[in-house]
């Protein structure tokens, strides 16, 4: 601003768009996709809600955090309290690579234990969260542990 | 549509986890390898009593050499009492923190003597690939930690490790400056000069170290060992500085100065046999530095009107200026494999940096950047790792990195001043 002082300086159209507002707002969205079951092999049993919705198949070896149907919450099958999580999550190696995780949560928990435990995997640094369902019409992963 | 077309995108993009036991230290497509170090299992009190200092001399090793990432234990999800053998391990929680490589360890006392048990386990293929035992006095956990992260870097590299090397360091004192030998991470360190000002150290191979005193007034160069006496070394009266040791610890070479003109000298390693290897009237020669073959010697020069590098045969024959850049480089350090010497350069905003130069091609690269000031490069006896002081943390303390500049850390050293490190054998 202390450049631009001189004649006729006070009445200069701005002509660019700010985009940086804009890329903030989507740089702060997860981005949430969903996995068919059979192909996460671990994690603890849940029941999974099933959907018609494509699926994308998971490769093995990624990231499973899961909330069993008593709201306790595991990475891998480790048992993690909820206080707890969003600093695992932000030491993880993994993770902090990765920014992936996949949720493998059960279907009848309620609503606001899921929104906690991705807003924890998001201030940890989780940019892409894969819902894992059960495609509709084939066994349950679950029921083969 | 569009999250899941990203996604599809993502996994994609997951590369595969590569699984190679050598590691590939140097090139473009180097990362370190991440490795799991959960705490040592102590077996009984006194292991417990001494399990730290071990732990953390350990933990530190692994992390400066630069070779492999270790994880943050915050992250561990592993039972922090999970077995040491491959069956008891759940291998799929060592995964998910990122982990390739486990190691673990288990220490127990016998009397006076600390035994540790090391195992390495590939933890993609959930198998053990090394097992080494060492034993040594309580008093020296520590020295069994390096013994054991030595077996670990010899496993990666098929290179002998450094941690069992010592540096030898300058500390201000209440009275002046001391010179002091370490081990390589500078814990141990024992007092070889006592009192007045005493600079410039150099390790010899018998881990004798030469130093630079002014207990005499002027400076003069002394010989001393770790916790004994001193001998005088090259002490005829004229102002002797900077002293290095030939690789084979045969010779020395030093600089004398005589009011107007520093030159450089060849001798005996007691100091007989003198030569003059440089003669120019009117300018400085200081700094020399053998080669890992002891032919040549590498050196700092104003002849050409600013302090420069130079590279001459150790009998002063075909003298090359080896740097360009810059109008003020000093104290290089030649890497024991040869191919590269380390130099503090002056750069144009008056911070002192360290820059590498090829000796074949003179290219010069730089280490160090915008982390106030760092000097006095000396390599490790391998040539891997590049010991240097820095006064990024307020006063000039000791810092390690990788012979290329990566992975720079603080050694674990008590609040001090230190200065001109040399790393010896």
């Amino acid at each position: 601003m202390g450049m631009s002082s001189g004649k006729g300086g006070g009445r200069t159209t701005m002509a660019e768009i700010n985009v940086t507002p804009m890329v903030d707002v989507m740089l702060v969205l997860l981005i949430i996709f969903m996995v068919t079951a059979p192909l996460i092999q671990q994690g603890v049993k849940v029941n999974l809600p099933t959907t018609k919705a494509q699926p994308v198949e998971a490769a093995d070896k990624k990231l499973v955090l899961s909330i069993d149907i008593n709201k306790k919450v595991f990475i891998g099958e480790v048992e993690i309290p909820l206080a707890e999580l969003e600093e695992k999550l932000k030491a993880n190696a993994k993770l902090q690579a990765e920014k992936e995780l996949y949720l493998h949560a059960d279907r009848d928990l309620p609503y606001g234990i899921v929104v906690d435990v991705m807003a924890a995997a998001q201030k940890a640094g989780v940019t892409n969260l894969g819902m894992v369902t059960d495609p509709m019409g084939t066994p349950k992963a679950s029921d083969k542990k | 549509m569009k999250p899941l077309v990203s996604a599809l995108l993502f996994l994609v993009a997951v590369p595969a986890l590569a699984q190679q036991t050598v590691i590939e230290i140097s090139g473009a497509h180097f990362r370190p390898m991440p490795m799991a170090l959960p705490v040592p299992l102590a077996q009984d009190d006194g292991a417990k009593a001494v399990a730290a200092e071990f732990d953390s001399a350990l933990f530190f090793d692994l992390q400066a050499c630069g070779l492999f990432q270790v994880l943050d234990r915050k992250s561990y999800l592993a039972d922090s009492k999970e077995g040491v053998t491959a069956a008891t391990i759940t291998f799929q929680n060592w995964l998910n923190v990122g982990a390739e490589t486990l190691i673990k360890t288990q220490l127990s006392k016998d009397g006076d003597t600390l035994r540790a048990d090391l195992r390495l386990f590939n933890v993609n293929a959930g198998r053990e690939e090394l097992k080494a035992s060492e034993a040594a006095p309580a008093k020296d956990a520590r020295r069994l930690a390096h013994k054991l992260a030595n077996a670990v870097y010899k496993h990666f590299t098929k290179e002998t490790g450094p941690f069992e090397s010592r540096i030898a360091f300058v500390r201000k004192t209440a009275g002046g400056k001391d010179v002091y030998l370490a081990d390589w991470d500078g814990k141990n360190a024992a007092a070889v000069s006592s009192g007045n000002i005493n600079v410039l150290p150099a390790v010899a191979p018998d881990r004798s170290v030469a130093f630079t005193s002014y207990k005499r007034g002027k400076p003069e160069l002394f010989l001393g060992r770790a916790g004994g006496d001193s001998t005088p070394l090259v002490a005829n009266g004229r102002m002797v500085a900077g002293v290095d040791f030939s690789p084979d610890g045969k010779r020395i070479a030093y600089s004398v100065s005589d009011g107007e003109n520093a030159e450089i000298y060849v001798a005996n390693a007691d100091g007989s046999g003198a030569t003059k290897v440089t003669d120019t009237k009117y300018f400085l020669n200081s700094s020399p530095c053998f080669s890992p073959d002891g032919k040549k010697l590498a050196f700092v020069s104003n002849r050409g009107g600013s302090p420069q590098v130079y590279v001459m045969n150790a009998d002063g024959s075909d003298v090359k200026r080896l740097t360009f850049q810059g109008n003020y480089n000093q104290t290089p350090a030649w890497s024991p494999r040869g191919d590269l010497i380390a130099f503090t350069a002056r750069d144009e905003r008056n911070a002192f940096d360290l820059f590498t130069v090829e000796v074949a091609t003179g290219k010069v690269k730089r280490l160090t950047q915008d982390t106030k000031n760092n000097e006095e490069p000396s390599f490790s006896p391998n040539g891997r790792l590049i010991l240097f002081t820095s006064t990024r943390g307020g006063s000039k303390s000791l810092y390690v990195m990788t012979f290329d500049g990566n992975n720079q850390i603080a050694l674990p050293l008590d609040k001090g001043d230190y200065t001109t490190p040399d790393w010896g054998p």
